[in-house]
């Protein structure tokens, strides 16, 4: 009893300074700390045996111990883990990495690869590292961040994938050959998700190049799309990229679409696009009218809005998060909550699991270690602080170790009704699944910086601050500094401006030219002057709030009632 | 293709053998090389399975890892890790009350709750039998019967009876709790003393009268038996407590008679007793019966922690009054709790306030543990004290000089609490016992904010206390004032218990002694300055905002306390708060006040009064800490007006929150504007809105929000246009439009004073400007220099090229010249051939000629040969020999020209084709 007891208090104390003195009863929280270091070592058990057994192959497969290529050949695990190691604060091996990458990468290779995964894998983990480079102690060129190795590398990649792009509506095939660009034959069916992902990353080129190109084709195939959504205003899961014929006309927000509702969003916060937003919300409408039922998510057709399949699938667990970065944190707590059930039921979540059968559904019971639960439980913790979060972590802790932990690294879960495993580690284990656990349970990395630190960067076309936070994760967890965007082009535009309106603040002559003005114009003197500022401005603000309620890129306040949406409450919208 | 396929067996010893082999399989599986030499030597059973994974690598799989133990060998808990269901049913023969505790390997909260199970079975092993079942493993008993969505499950059972699912908090005092109420589900009521306590319990109580004289299980006992256990089923804490009576004296207390019947005791309303003749007599009957009719005076709120509308459902029914207090479920006493019942009581208590006389009754504290041993101290000593007061009201006494308002002296307060309880006489209540000096400092720390309003100036009388209960042949009210008195003049602390007494007499209410507030004070008390304001008792039907009363264990769910402001550095886990979700607001019990009964009635009371002295409550973010100077200004609740509002600067202020993607995306733009801004006249400052509240008039809907407070007219806030693009340019325009208008005052010493200053300042940063510019220029000489490297190897490559251009043209230039000199070539061979095959024709036409010539010719010798033959016979045979020769001759000839032409044929058609070939 005493013995047990001594553990609870201490258990306790690393969570509140003061233990209780009163009674031993108290409720254990999860131990942050302690779980923060089990994720580390998982990094490292499955890390150090790519680099042993599977270096330079692409992928690791655990149990036999070898290396196979799975998206190309380029390393691929080693790319994706890149910014895991300096997240995990691994700088030395982040450095040795990268000069790894520097040698032996190379993409002129005859390989047919796939264009989506290729850009956010490779191009979004090279600008990453790229960006960070400067954080994670490499010697940096003096045009940093608008120039460097990496981000030429990242070109250099995303130039072999332009070719795609060539279509006659914009939307890019979805396999092109590095060498050879797109194969004659090559299928013009394409998913939504590998026509509407490339935004994030392709914009970022672009601001940091100079190059336009990348950009333009990522905007012009997310039109395409949105000029091709239903009356209904739903988009299905495959499009013919020639004809811009729906193939596939199943409508949700998970495998084949998923990833492009995310870019949208991510898209309009990184570049404070409006336009990107309001495509985002017109859909949000339509996903919520059709396809939302309990707070869950079904698949329906596209042109009808009648259900087609009452499905969840493991990929569509991003959404909470994605929610709770525009600002609905209720509805994403409510949603996340109901697939936290699903992964206590099987101890993962399987690629489908039927809502009203409550079971898995057939050829999809596996689960190989995807991120999506935990990236949501991440960024809902920035929002909530709510320990059911860090529940969800231990969780996925425990039954990975437990389930998927082998001699050689961490094996893709076959079958979730039995756990079988696969042999098979797909690099979004090291890129996404550990470092958003290692996120969630380590509050104060950088990456959740809130702007209260930053650096000050001197580049040829001037000064820059960069590291202020705000990361946008690519759906590869890659993330990218907003900042940045601004640093290389736009800043030369408006610095002359800044200037002049420096100079404003300074010269008291021209503060007195503007008063002396006005009062002038108004013999009423200074109160009347003061008042009629006042209420024209006042007037201007009613105007404005008539014609439209708010800026599309603006987050709502929290409701009262989150105040006490915590361990698993919910609250009903009365409005 | 299954790379150990052996160790899948299901069978014991099968599955006993596999752990062996298979970390070597895998070791095998890592250099396939060796793992064929190792496979002969297995034998072939495993070269079969082996041979396969050598070949075809990429449909390896591994079945699962065989279950292993979960609890310790040395644990209590007998671990059935093989998921043997069979067994543990065997096994549950064995004992009275079992535990089974179904979980599986995998589960974080299985593993949680692990150590809980433990904790709780090291003390209850001699008693309970505790199992613990892998419902995971597929090749188990348990996974193939039953079907959990979660883990991990406990079942409960009580000889047959079961199962009992526990559903409550994974914490061992409260699994404990359960257990003990599983082994004991009736509590036997033998003596009057204990009737008493189990009916002043502030749970809901069910009470059975059972003859056991006649037989050892009198009829209908068996089903009151079995509803206490399955009111456990409904209610995880068992909150209907179920009794039974066996002695028939004590069960004419509750005017029980026969054998058999069933009461529900309720403290506000009347209590009822079981209608045997409406509904059947069974245990599920009971049951519901009493989970129908409990009272629900205060409540304990649990939530389980998965999704659940319970806090939305019970806070929309109106405004709730949280109470966090730490419990301890296995105590044995919980003092505050009881005290807190005492309000909530007293709060619902409508129906016979004003009516009652106030019986007071004394008691004394025979059977109450020792706690309590200064009481009756207390007493003796108040009871010298009765005096002065006409007024049987005496909820609220205030003392003299408060008119005068002069708080910081001679403000004296007394506060009262009542005891509420079903009492017979003679029967002594241990509740007057919170009897604490912090007790009286915080009436006193009250009174500074809240006596004030409390105290309407209607005299009205209070509603006295005066319990009604079911004992019908006499009315036994109780009441303990309490009085805590504090004399600043004489910084003497005293504190007083008045306990009227009221004793209860049988029949009728024959006592009429008044329960009076006895003020003793040599210092400062007036009785006509006391004014009995508002009464507690039973305020919750005269006011029209009627609070729910909840309680929240805060050894579980302080988090909810803390997210409504609790400080978070305290020691005492207690706390209080009303909540209005309808108007978003919710008001705190200080934290300074020791949560205590007359600190909670003035709360309530507070709330209650038209014109309420609370003030919503804001929550301050506490973890923000002010290191260094930051850029950017971080605003809470409470620096707020400091740094806003009465700044003498001008302030931009964001409204922010931290997960709002648009906000964050920001964080550079606004370091940069206030690294640029000059930092004597402007602070550039943020709040974080989900952390830190702040008054409505302040408030914002959307995130990011950026307000403009221009120095000297802060009340006039400019809000910078939402479709404005946020950066630097537009916000520094927008600042400037703004903050130009303050100085327009005509130009004075000071104004000139401040032109120099703002010179100063532009100097400073033109300075700073030209720091920057330097490094720029540096950094703009290094790209220069790396631009020159470049531009020297394009250069050098660029003349590499050309050279490789000229060498190539070269190479073009031979390579055609090559070409022509074969085209030439070919053409003259192809004019030879020509000309041979003219030549040839010609050759051919020729012998064409000589062939008819020659045929001539024999005609012509023929015909000579006839006319010479006849002329000379010896002559001929000499010119007939050379004749011969000559024809020879010319045959050959003739054969090889026609020989000779198809060869030539042959070769132009070969020519021909490998032109076609090289075309």
């Amino acid at each position: 009893m005493l013995r047990s007891l001594g553990s609870l208090i201490c258990l306790w104390a690393l969570r509140l300074p003061v233990p209780p003195a009163d009674t031993g009863v108290v409720a254990r929280g999860v131990d942050v700390a302690s779980y923060r270091e089990r994720v580390r070592a998982m990094f490292y058990h499955a890390y150090e045996h790519y680099l042993e057994s599977a270096f330079p192959y692409d992928e690791l497969r655990p149990l036999t111990c070898d290396g196979q290529d799975t998206w190309g050949s380029f390393s691929l695990t080693l790319i994706d883990a890149l910014d895991t190691l300096l997240i995990l604060g691994n700088v030395s091996e982040f450095q040795r990495v990268i000069s790894v990458l520097q040698e032996g990468v190379d993409f002129d290779i005859d390989v047919n690869a796939s264009v989506f995964e290729t850009n956010i894998r490779v191009v979004g983990g090279l600008l990453s590292a790229h960006l960070l480079s400067k954080k994670g102690g490499m010697e940096v060129e003096v045009g940093w961040p608008c120039s460097g190795p990496l981000l030429r590398m990242a070109e250099e990649a995303a130039r072999k994938l332009l070719p795609a792009f060539q279509t006659p509506t914009g939307m890019p095939y979805g396999t092109v050959n590095l060498l050879h660009g797109v194969n004659p034959g090559e299928t013009p069916v394409t998913c939504t998700a590998g026509i509407g992902t490339f935004i994030v990353e392709f914009a970022t080129l672009s601001h940091l190049t100079g190059d336009p190109v990348f950009e333009d084709v990522a905007r012009k195939a997310l039109k395409a799309l949105w000029k091709n959504r239903s009356d209904i205003g739903l988009v299905g899961n495959h499009i013919d990229v020639i004809t811009a014929k729906w193939v596939a006309q199943d409508a949700g927000i998970g495998a084949g679409v998923d990833s492009y509702f995310e870019y949208l969003v991510k898209g309009a916060i990184l570049l404070q696009d409006e336009e990107l937003m309001s495509m985002f919300l017109e859909y949000n409408k339509a996903i919520k009218n059709y396809t939302k039922f309990d707070d869950w998510y079904l698949w329906v057709q596209m042109y009808k809005g009648t259900v087609s399949m009452p499905v969840f699938q493991s990929l569509e667990a991003y959404w909470p998060g994605l929610q709770s970065l525009i600002g609905d944190v209720d509805n994403a707590m409510r949603t996340f909550l109901n697939y936290y059930t699903v992964w206590k039921q099987f101890g993962g979540l399987p690629e489908f699991y039927n809502i009203p059968q409550g079971y898995t559904v057939d050829k999809r019971e596996g689960y190989p270690l995807r991120p999506e639960l935990v990236e949501s439980a991440m960024y809902l913790y920035r929002a909530t602080r709510d320990p059911t979060l860090l529940e969800l972590g231990r969780d996925v802790v425990e039954s990975i170790e437990k389930i998927s932990k082998v001699d050689c690294g961490f094996a893709t879960i076959k079958d979730l009704r039995d756990h079988r495993l696969d042999n098979r580690m797909e690099s979004f284990f090291l890129a996404e699944t550990v470092k958003y656990l290692y996120l969630l349970f380590d509050p104060d990395n950088f990456i959740h910086n809130d702007g209260s630190v930053f650096d000050v960067v001197v580049t040829p076309y001037g000064e820059c601050v960069l590291n202020a936070g705000g990361y946008v994760f690519n759906t590869e967890a890659h993330p990218i500094d907003p900042a940045a965007l601004h640093c290389c082009r736009k800043r030369k535009e408006e610095q002359w401006e800044v200037e002049d309106l420096i100079r404003e603040f300074y010269s008291p002559k021209q503060n007195k030219k503007f008063a002396s003005k006005r009062a002038s114009d108004h013999s009423e003197g200074e109160s009347a002057e003061d008042c009629e500022g006042a209420s024209s401005e006042k007037g201007g603000e009613k105007r404005h709030s008539k014609k439209s309620s708010h800026s599309l890129l603006t987050c709502p306040s929290q409701s009262f009632n989150s105040k006490l949406a915590v361990l698993g409450q919910v609250f009903l919208d009365n409005t | 293709m299954s790379l150990c396929s052996g160790g899948g067996s299901g069978s014991g010893s099968g599955s006993a053998a596999a752990p062996r082999l298979r970390p070597r399989a895998a070791l095998m599986a890592r250099r396939p090389e060796l793992l064929c030499g190792a496979a002969i030597v297995l034998g072939c059973a495993f070269l079969v399975a082996l041979k396969v994974t050598c070949s075809r690598a990429k449909d390896v799989t591994m079945p699962a890892k065989l279950p292993v133990n979960f609890f310790s060998a040395r644990s209590p808990v007998i671990d059935l890790f093989r998921g043997q269901l069979d067994y543990a049913d065997h096994l549950r023969q064995d004992s009275e009350i079992v535990l089974y505790f179904f979980y599986a390997p995998w589960c974080g909260q299985s593993i949680a709750a692990r150590e809980e199970i433990e904790h709780v079975a090291s003390r209850l092993s001699d008693q309970v039998l505790f199992v613990a079942v892998n419902c995971w493993w597929n090749q188990g008993k348990c996974r193939k019967q039953k079907h959990f969505f979660y883990f991990p499950v406990i079942h409960l059972y009580h000889r047959s009876f079961g199962p009992i699912e526990y559903k409550g908090p994974m914490s061992a005092v409260y699994i404990e709790k359960f257990v003990r109420r599983v082994m004991t589900p009736l509590l036997y009521i033998s003596s009057r003393s204990k009737l008493l306590d189990f009916l002043s319990n502030y749970e809901p109580g069910v009470l059975g009268y059972f003859e056991f004289n006649a037989s050892p299980q009198p009829p209908g006992y068996l089903t009151f038996f079995t509803s206490a256990l399955h009111s456990l089923k409904k209610d995880y804490l068992g909150t209907i407590r179920f009794g039974v009576i066996t002695d028939k004296h004590v069960a004419e207390e509750i005017s029980l008679v026969h054998s058999g019947s069933v009461y529900l005791h309720r403290h506000a309303n009347t209590s009822l007793i079981y209608p045997n003749d409406i509904m059947n007599y069974t245990a599920e009957n009971i049951c519901k019966w009493a989970l129908e009719n409990r009272e629900m005076l205060i409540r304990w709120l649990r939530p389980h922690g998965g999704k659940s509308l319970l806090l939305n459902n019970e806070l929309k029914k109106g405004p709730a009054l949280l109470i966090f207090i730490p419990y301890n479920p296995l105590a044995e006493i919980h003092p505050l709790l009881d005290e807190i019942t005492k309000v909530a009581l007293e709060y619902h208590n409508c129906n016979k306030s004003q009516a009652a006389e106030p019986d007071v009754q004394h008691l004394g504290d025979t059977d109450s543990p020792a706690f309590d041993s200064s009481v009756p101290d207390a007493h003796m000593k108040l009871s010298e004290t009765f005096s002065i007061t006409k007024y049987p009201c005496c909820n609220t006494v205030v003392l003299p000089q408060w008119h005068s308002i002069s708080r910081t002296h001679n403000v004296c307060e007394l506060c009262i609490n009542q005891t509420l309880g079903v009492k017979p006489n003679k029967v002594h209540v241990p509740h007057c016992n919170f009897l604490e000096i912090e007790a009286a400092l915080d009436s006193f720390y009250l009174q500074e904010h809240a006596f004030f309003q409390v105290i309407s100036n209607t005299i009205e009388c209070s509603n006295f206390l005066s319990f009604y209960s079911p004992f019908s042949y006499y009315t036994a009210c109780c009441r303990t004032v309490n009085r805590h008195f504090l004399s600043f003049i004489s910084s003497e602390k005293t504190i007083f218990q008045t306990p009227k007494v009221a004793f209860s007499s049988h029949g009728k209410k024959d006592n009429t002694q008044h329960s009076i507030p006895h003020i003793e004070d040599r210092n400062c008390f007036i009785p006509d300055l006391h004014i009995s304001g508002t009464n507690f008792t039973g305020l919750s039907c005269r006011t029209n905002k009627t609070l729910n009363l909840y309680l929240l264990d805060s050894n579980l769910f302080w988090i909810y306390a803390e997210r409504l402001g609790a400080s978070r550095s305290t020691h005492l886990k207690e706390f209080a708060a009303i909540v209005d979700l309808k108007e978003e607001v919710h008001y705190v019990l200080d934290q300074n006040q020791s949560l205590v009964g007359s600190t909670l009635e003035n709360f309530i009371k507070n709330f209650s009064v038209l014109y309420s002295p609370l003030k919503r409550h804001l929550v301050d973010d506490p973890s923000v800490y002010f290191q260094q100077q930051r850029v950017i200004t971080e605003v809470t609740t409470n620096t707020f007006q400091d740094t806003v509002v009465l700044s003498e600067k001008n302030v931009l202020l964001l409204y922010y929150a931290q997960w709002c993607g648009f906000c964050a995306s920001l964080n550079h733009i606004f370091i940069q504007l206030a690294r640029l801004l000059p930092p004597d006249n402007f602070t550039v400052a943020r709040i974080d809105t989900t952390r830190n509240d702040l008054p409505w008039e302040f408030m914002t809907d959307r995130l990011p929000t950026i307000l403009f407070f221009p120095h000297q007219r802060k009340e006039q806030s400019v809000k910078f246009p939402e479709d404005l693009a946020v950066n630097v340019p537009n916000l520094l325009k927008f600042i400037l439009h703004h903050s130009s208008l303050s100085s327009s005052e005509p130009c004075t010493k000071e104004c000139l004073h401040k032109g120099t200053v703002l010179q100063q300042g532009h100097i400073s940063h033109l300075e700073r400007e030209i720091q920057k510019l330097r490094s720029e220029i540096s950094a703009l000489h290094q790209a220069h220099k790396q631009l020159e490297v470049q531009l020297s190897e394009a250069r050098r490559e660029e003349r590499r090229l050309q050279q490789q251009k000229h060498t190539l043209e070269k190479q073009h230039k031979t390579l055609q010249l090559h070409s022509e000199q074969l085209q030439t070539t070919y053409d003259q061979k192809n004019q030879e051939l020509l000309e041979m095959a003219e030549k040839l024709q010609e050759l051919a036409d020729a012998s064409e000629n000589l062939l008819k010539a020659n045929a001539l010719l024999r005609i012509l010798v023929a015909s000579r040969e006839g006319k010479l033959q006849s002329k000379d016979e010896t002559k001929e045979s000499l010119q007939s020999e050379q004749t011969i020769s000559e024809d020879n001759d010319i045959s050959v000839s003739i054969a090889t020209a026609t020989l000779e032409e198809k060869r030539i044929d042959n070769t132009i058609e070969t020519e021909h084709s490998s032109e076609n070939r090289t075309e």
